[in-house]
């Protein structure tokens, strides 16, 4: 057994896991060791980013520029990332069956409808419980930005994301207040053993233990120098300087610094998508947002050859409207929108799946999204058919009833 | 509600006249204690010993109040000398402004109040709803029977009992939703099939839908009036986006109702797979178990499958019928139910079962005990501050409390165990350090929100004033922030948010972060509260804020206590009372040369501050 000890995750229940034989999780050679998964929420414009192979009216003021791979035309808004078209897939007939953002944004993450029965786990939870094992000393799910979650639904919540809401803030009271020096910190645990030790007398409970082990944890999490894995400040210089000081950007270089750390799955957050109106005056910053910090993350795996190994995701809840409505803006349309993939042995440089012209709706080899889903697990070597049940015993599948799609893949 | 009144009649003549009588209570909790020690002594198990005043007074602060006593509040009832002191607390605390800021949490999770994004549901008026049943102390009967059968505007004062079917206005989720919430019973399965475990059919799940069958939420207006709005909504869209949802939102706030209440018949789903229905088949209404309700069906089953699959027949009123079964203290479950889950907030053990899956027959490992605690609870008329001072005047809940272990006692309904504080008992127990009257800013009164303020106001408006007041206003997001600012203005003074019970933040006021850190249910799913550890919630009780707000804030309630002390011992004594609400044993007295601030640290950080005991 490797000297390294879970710490993260055993300290989280104190209870030890049902350890999964690295084997039996895989059903196929992985190609993919984990995911970034980049999720614009709010609803990224496709016919204002990467699908501009539509009638002129779709795509707005939108103008059509070239990238570094024929045939691949982007939309001008993306200048950096057309220069790195070659290492990513564009999916541009995703379809869901759901327009509003909540439920949305709850089945790209989930695969399920929301219902108020049950709350199902989100992906990242789905692989950090299938692939976690004794050797992994972080979570092997972490989610950056503001308001960040994961939600680990009906699995215990030992399996839900870390946040990390602010990267220079890193996770939140992590650190000592420096006030208290290190002396006056272990005068206050040795105070805390006594008192603890002296209740489990007469009232040591699961409970109880369960504390006891994830104070432990804690402290064990606070001391380990996994902790740097959050720090940016320690990265070094020929990374940071691929990265502008945007907070996406930061965000994309703590994602790409977890990866190399082995961490399963990370998801980072861009919302502000959801533009009805205006959208020509609003969408201009954000588009250049991603273009930069995706642009720079597709770099920094490169240069650290985790790109291989790395499976990179551009998702959202839904696409927008054809029409640009009588404000400037573009309502919600689930039929047909675009996401993108990198890494990992995906096709990259091409372009997979249609809208019709018109924009109305996804065409050809049209992709829902629990068969993006099911792709995902797929390419981490995870059946999306593996089942687990909630409290009440209903099963349910990682990927609900999604297939994976093995001809995104080369 | 006619028939609901007539059913309360009938159950009040039929119970004795004296039932409120304190003599009468005190002999229910007698009749409890009996049972539970006729039982202990069966099995051969030792009975419990009772516990001291100090253990007590905490127990019941937490139980009544959701918080643990200050520390004036510990010493006045330790130096009272009346014998009968417990139930004098115990009448106390039910009767204070901490009730309702207690039990509205339970409430509130079991309940799922909760703001929901864009769908305009916004839960202030369903809040205050239950606040305000709390406060009155409304029978529990009537509360139920109130949620099930609501109708009307979602926004008018008063009527915030909607709430309950706007959070799931998909029909049969929100009837699944409603069976598990007020009966215990579990039938989402049925929903979708035929269970292979379970009773239920998908038949008898459309059956019961059936009454309740074409309610629905519609948060525009009714197609006569939105014909009045129409034209200026089109003009306001392709004028601007701005004007328009502000239009459109207002619009809503005085319109959004819970519509229908009910045809009696429903039709099976166009799936429907098995063997005794045909898709698209009428279903009349019928109950799952007991005494079916009359209902005045102006239609036939034979005529209306007859008609479009869409038809559902004359609306009748049979969501009335189907609120009148499901509160009736004849259905088996309805009571049980509500016992159970009281049972298990206060002792924290299940009395007949799983809160959220229980079966009519069961009656748990004590059927004698359930039995008597269901006829407390009709007896009590399903007054609930009633019934729990029945339970907490009981021995069995004044004795030591248990741990379940491996190796732990089987029959464990003798009284409480140990276990976690809610995250709202254990935010708000840090408030009894900060501040000597911890209640002070419970509100005790409705509470306007922007919704509710500006339903008022809407209801003197005619279609002109909204596109005034759309062409004039500020935009989208300040139309909310203009009413939110009005209502609050009418409120009045509401002290200082880091002074307010967690119970008092609303929709507009922020989830309360280190109340969800430590466990607050997020209130997608019934009984959604949990009391896990986790590494952030462990990293914000080490290193996070309380080090300001009490370890070192001078202003804190617990800093002016020990100001001035200068006898290590005394001090010892404040701290120890303050936070564990009981005096340093022997053994800790080695503990008294450490630092202030340290004891008090570790004392916040420890098992026994968070677990009940």
């Amino acid at each position: 057994m490797n000297r390294r000890k879970f710490i993260y995750s055993v300290g989280m229940t104190g209870m030890s896991l049902p350890f999964l034989n690295a084997n039996s999780a895989v059903t196929s050679a992985p190609k993919a060791k984990s995911v970034i998964n980049i999720f614009l929420s709010g609803g990224l414009s496709q016919y204002d980013s990467f699908n501009l192979e539509v009638e002129q009216s779709v795509r707005g003021n939108s103008k059509i520029i070239n990238s570094n791979v024929d045939g691949v035309r982007v939309s001008h808004y993306f200048p950096t990332l057309a220069q790195q078209m070659d290492k990513l897939l564009v999916i541009n007939s995703m379809k869901s069956n759901q327009g509003a953002h909540p439920a949305g944004i709850y089945k790209m993450l989930t695969s399920y409808d929301p219902r108020s029965s049950v709350t199902h786990p989100e992906l990242g939870a789905w692989i950090s419980k299938r692939l976690t094992t004794e050797q992994d000393s972080l979570p092997n799910f972490v989610s950056i930005g503001k308001g960040s979650a994961g939600t680990a639904g009906f699995f215990p919540g030992q399996w839900a994301a870390l946040p990390v809401k602010n990267t220079s803030a890193g996770i939140d009271f992590v650190n000592r207040n420096p006030k208290v020096t290190q002396s006056k910190f272990a005068e206050r645990l040795g105070i805390l053993n006594t008192l603890n030790a002296d209740f489990a007398q007469d009232h040591s409970t699961k409970e109880t233990r369960a504390y006891v082990d994830t104070y432990l944890g804690s402290l064990k999490f606070m001391n380990s120098k996994d902790i740097d894995a959050f720090a940016l400040e320690n990265e070094s210089e020929s990374i940071v300087r691929l990265y502008d000081k945007q907070e996406f950007s930061r965000s994309c270089m703590l994602a790409g610094r977890l990866v190399e750390r082995g961490v399963r799955f990370v998801k980072v957050e861009l919302g502000g998508w959801d533009y009805h109106d205006n959208i020509y005056g609003k969408l201009p910053s954000n588009a250049s947002k991603l273009d930069k910090g995706l642009s720079s993350l597709l770099n920094h795996l490169t240069q650290k050859g985790l790109l291989e190994s790395t499976l990179v995701v551009v998702s959202t809840e839904f696409g927008r409207k054809p029409e640009v409505n009588p404000n400037k803006g573009r309502d919600h349309h689930p039929d047909g929108f675009t996401c993108l993939m990198a890494g990992a042995g995906v096709k990259a440089g091409q372009v997979y799946g249609t809208t019709t012209k018109d924009g109305q709706t996804a065409a050809e080899d049209v992709l829902d999204v629990i068969d993006f889903n099911a792709t995902i697990a797929w390419r981490l070597g995870i059946d999306p058919n593996y089942e687990e049940k909630s409290a009440s015993g209903r099963p349910f599948k990682m990927a609900n009833q999604g297939e994976a799609r093995r001809e995104l893949f080369a | 509600m006619t028939r609901f009144l007539t059913l309360l009649c009938c159950l009040a003549a039929s119970v004795s006249v004296a039932v409120a009588q304190s003599a009468d209570q005190s002999e229910q909790s007698q009749r409890i204690d009996q049972l539970v020690r006729a039982k202990v002594d069966q099995v051969g198990q030792d009975r419990r010993p009772g516990i001291d005043e100090y253990t007590f007074c905490r127990r019941v602060y937490l139980d009544t109040i959701g918080r643990i006593p200050t520390i004036d509040e510990l010493e006045m009832f330790i130096e009272d000398k009346d014998p009968d002191k417990r139930a004098g607390l115990i009448r106390k605390l039910l009767h204070s402004k901490g009730y309702q800021s207690h039990w509205y949490n339970y409430w509130a999770d079991l309940l799922r109040v909760k703001y929901v994004g864009d769908k305009l549901h916004h839960p202030g008026n369903y809040a205050q709803w239950i606040k305000e049943s709390l406060r009155s102390n409304k029978p529990y009967d009537q509360m139920a029977h109130e949620l099930i059968n609501a109708g009307g505007p979602l926004y008018k004062p008063g009527n915030g009992a909607t709430g309950f079917y706007a959070r799931e206005s998909m029909p049969l989720d929100h009837l699944a939703n409603s069976v598990k919430t007020f009966l215990g019973l579990s039938i989402e399965c049925a929903q979708c099939h035929d269970h292979p475990f379970d009773i239920w059919t998908q038949k008898d799940f459309y059956k019961l839908a059936a009454f309740s069958s074409k309610t629905h939420l519609r948060v525009d207006p009714t197609a006569n009036l939105e014909k009045k709005y129409a034209k200026d909504r089109r003009i306001l869209k392709n004028k601007s986006f701005d004007e328009w949802i502000v239009y459109r939102e207002s619009v809503r706030v005085k319109h959004a109702a819970i519509h229908g209440n009910g045809t009696g018949f429903m039709r099976l789903p166009h799936d429907y797979q098995y063997d005794d229905g045909k898709p698209h088949e009428v279903m009349e209404a019928n109950v799952l178990f007991g005494e079916m309700p009359n209902l005045n069906h102006k239609v036939t089953k034979a005529e209306l499958d007859t008609l479009n699959h869409k038809n559902a027949g004359p609306p009748i009123n049979s969501r009335e019928s189907l609120a009148d079964w499901m509160v009736s203290s004849d259905n088996p479950l309805f009571t049980k139910s509500i016992v159970n889950r009281l049972w298990h907030q206060v002792m924290g053990t299940e009395l007949v079962g799983p809160l959220g899956s229980l079966s009519p027959d069961d009656m748990g490992p004590h059927p004698e005990l359930t039995e008597e605690l269901v006829a407390i609870m009709k007896a009590s008329r399903y007054d609930l501050k009633r019934f729990l001072s029945v339970l907490f005047n009981s021995r069995a809940y004044q004795s030591r409390a248990a741990t379940l272990n491996a190796d732990g006692p089987d029959y464990v309904l003798d009284g409480p165990i140990v276990r976690r504080l809610s995250a709202e008992a254990i935010v708000d127990s840090f408030l009894s350090l900060k501040t000597e009257d911890p209640d002070q800013y419970v509100p005790t009164e409705f509470q306007w929100d922007g919704f509710t303020h500006f339903y008022e106001k809407a209801q003197k408006m005619n279609v002109q004033d909204f596109v005034d007041y759309s062409i004039k206003g500020p935009g989208r997001a300040a139309f909310q922030k203009r009413e939110e600012k009005a209502a609050k203005k009418r409120n009045g003074d509401m002290g200082p948010k880091h002074l307010w019970r967690v119970s008092t933040y609303g929709h507009v006021d922020g989830s309360h972060e280190v109340a969800m850190l430590l466990g607050k249910s997020d209130r997608e799913l019934i009984d959604g509260a949990n009391k896990e550890p986790n590494i952030p919630q462990i990293l914000y009780l080490m290193n996070g804020h309380l080090e300001h707000e009490i370890m070192s804030q001078p202003l804190a309630y617990l800093h002016r206590k020990l100001e001035g002390i200068t006898n290590p011992d005394q001090r010892m004594e404040v701290i120890w009372k303050a936070i564990l609400g009981r005096l340093p044993k022997a053994s800790e007295r080695a503990l008294v040369a450490h630092e202030q601030d340290d004891l008090i640290w570790a004392l916040l950080n420890s098992n026994e501050f968070r677990f009940a005991k």
